[in-house]
């Protein structure tokens, strides 16, 4: 690793974390809220959820910077309080928040559909509230797919390119994520830089995938598929 | 005492459901498809019928004219359903906490004990057998003291030799409960044998019937 990759390095997970964070809680809560009742003009809001999915990450940055800028209908109630988004931190974060919810949404709507109606009635009957119906039986059944969900949008998070480029920008030090520091470093003929990116990017993908595949294992156990003695198999 | 006087339209015909159980277990019997699942539903609070009454032991629970409708949480029914629905994430002891109050989750192992599974208390459903997953369902569905009980096809998952040994521990509990029980079945031997009387489910429409501890007797 060279000095000059540490910091795009730290930043990148930093801003793919916290995104993911948000995007759990924003994708899980809308997958419930769509999931449980009817809800007027769903598909329209669906939509919207899944647009940053087949729009290109430079369209989407640009509609953001369009929001969040100093003219922009958020962009300027947020300077009136002084809050500036455009070109920080928080930036990157949106960008990733924007463009990993819809795979989080959409696993946590299957993950959710796939849990048997009948534990959740179940519950009811046994005298549980609608929360603890949905702490107590849903997420913990539905909690693969959830998890699968937290790791596809983590590794979108973390690389996520266009979007930032445009209402973070590519300021070395501030805002500079691991495929804008890349692409500065291969622009400027640093190769040892360029391929610290690629390492910690391998590393960082397999063991997402590893950790999934052990979440599904165990999640199996208990539900204990294919059965055999008690408790969780190997 | 469960009193049902309900409709409720299904996609193939309307239910039509009326009856009353007082205090004993009534079978009720239909063919697959009849639509006992919901009748146990619409007393539960899982399925709400297009108009009418269900009372639990006097209070209103569902009625269309008063404009009530109460949530299943808040109806203490005890529900166990053809197979059983246990949590397959929760050993058997939290299968039955789960109802309980924080403060009573010790008597989760007295109701395994009362099912003679308390030995199993640690063990998930799926590793269970169906007899003991039978079991587990009667001891989570009377841990919340409910006010009825709705057995749903309660032997169908069981093989032929449990199945005898369950029947004549059935015919105990009932009689030791003294609860209003409904259990649905489309076996027309357990309908002769489990219940005090039986309530018969055709073209989806039950007589008034009234089930009883004195002889059942149209109403």
């Amino acid at each position: 690793m060279t000095p000059g990759s540490v910091r795009p390095i730290a930043f990148s997970l930093g801003v793919a974390s916290a995104a993911t964070v948000v995007t759990l809680a924003l994708g899980l809560g809308l997958a419930r809220a769509m999931t449980r009742r009817r809800v007027r003009l769903a598909g329209l809001w669906e939509t919207l959820i899944l647009l940053p999915m087949v729009f290109p990450p430079t369209i989407t940055g640009y509609l953001l910077l369009l929001l969040l800028g100093r003219r922009g209908p958020v962009g300027s109630a947020l300077a009136r309080v002084g809050l500036q988004v455009v070109f920080t931190p928080t930036a990157a974060v949106v960008a990733a928040v924007t463009v990993s919810l819809p795979l989080m949404y959409q696993s946590c709507k299957a993950a959710l559909a796939s849990v048997d109606r009948r534990l959740i009635d179940a519950a009811r009957t046994l005298g549980l509230d609608e929360g603890r119906v949905f702490r107590r039986v849903t997420i913990p059944l539905a909690a693969p797919g959830i998890l699968g969900g937290v790791a596809l949008s983590f590794a979108r998070a973390l690389g996520e390119f266009g979007a930032t480029l445009m209402i973070a920008g590519n300021i070395p030090g501030r805002t500079q994520t691991i495929p804008l520091a890349l692409y500065s470093a291969v622009e400027g003929n640093r190769s040892a830089e360029a391929n610290a990116y690629l390492a910690v990017t391998v590393g960082v993908s397999f063991s997402v995938i590893a950790l999934v595949g052990l979440a599904d294992r165990a999640a199996e156990s208990v539900r204990g598929k294919g059965s055999g003695t008690e408790g969780r198999r190997r | 005492m469960i009193e049902a006087d309900f409709e409720k339209a299904l996609p193939l015909f309307t239910l039509r459901a009326r009856f009353v159980v007082d205090s004993v277990t009534a079978i009720l019997w239909g063919e697959s498809g009849s639509g006992k699942t919901t009748v146990l539903d619409c007393i539960a609070g899982l399925a709400s019928p297009d108009r009418g009454r269900i009372a639990l032991d006097g209070a209103t629970v569902f009625s269309s004219d008063e404009g009530v409708d109460l949530p299943p949480r808040e109806r203490r029914v005890g529900y166990v359903f053809q197979d059983y629905a246990l949590f397959p994430h929760l050993s058997a002891e939290e299968n039955v906490a789960l109802a309980l109050p924080p403060g009573d989750r010790g008597l989760a192992r007295e109701y395994l004990s009362r099912f003679g599974i308390d030995s199993l208390r640690k063990r998930r459903p799926p590793v269970m057998s169906g007899g003991e997953r039978q079991r587990l369902a009667l001891a989570r569905a009377l841990a919340t003291r409910p006010r009825a009980l709705l057995l749903d096809e309660p032997f169908s998952a069981l093989d032929r030799a449990t199945k005898e040994t369950t029947y004549r521990e059935f015919l105990a509990l009932r009689d030791e409960l003294a609860m209003s029980v409904v259990l649905v079945t489309h076996s027309r031997r357990e309908a002769e044998t489990l219940g005090h009387g039986v309530i018969e489910l055709r073209d989806g429409e039950t007589g008034p019937m009234l089930v009883s501890d004195t002889a059942p007797t149209g109403a």
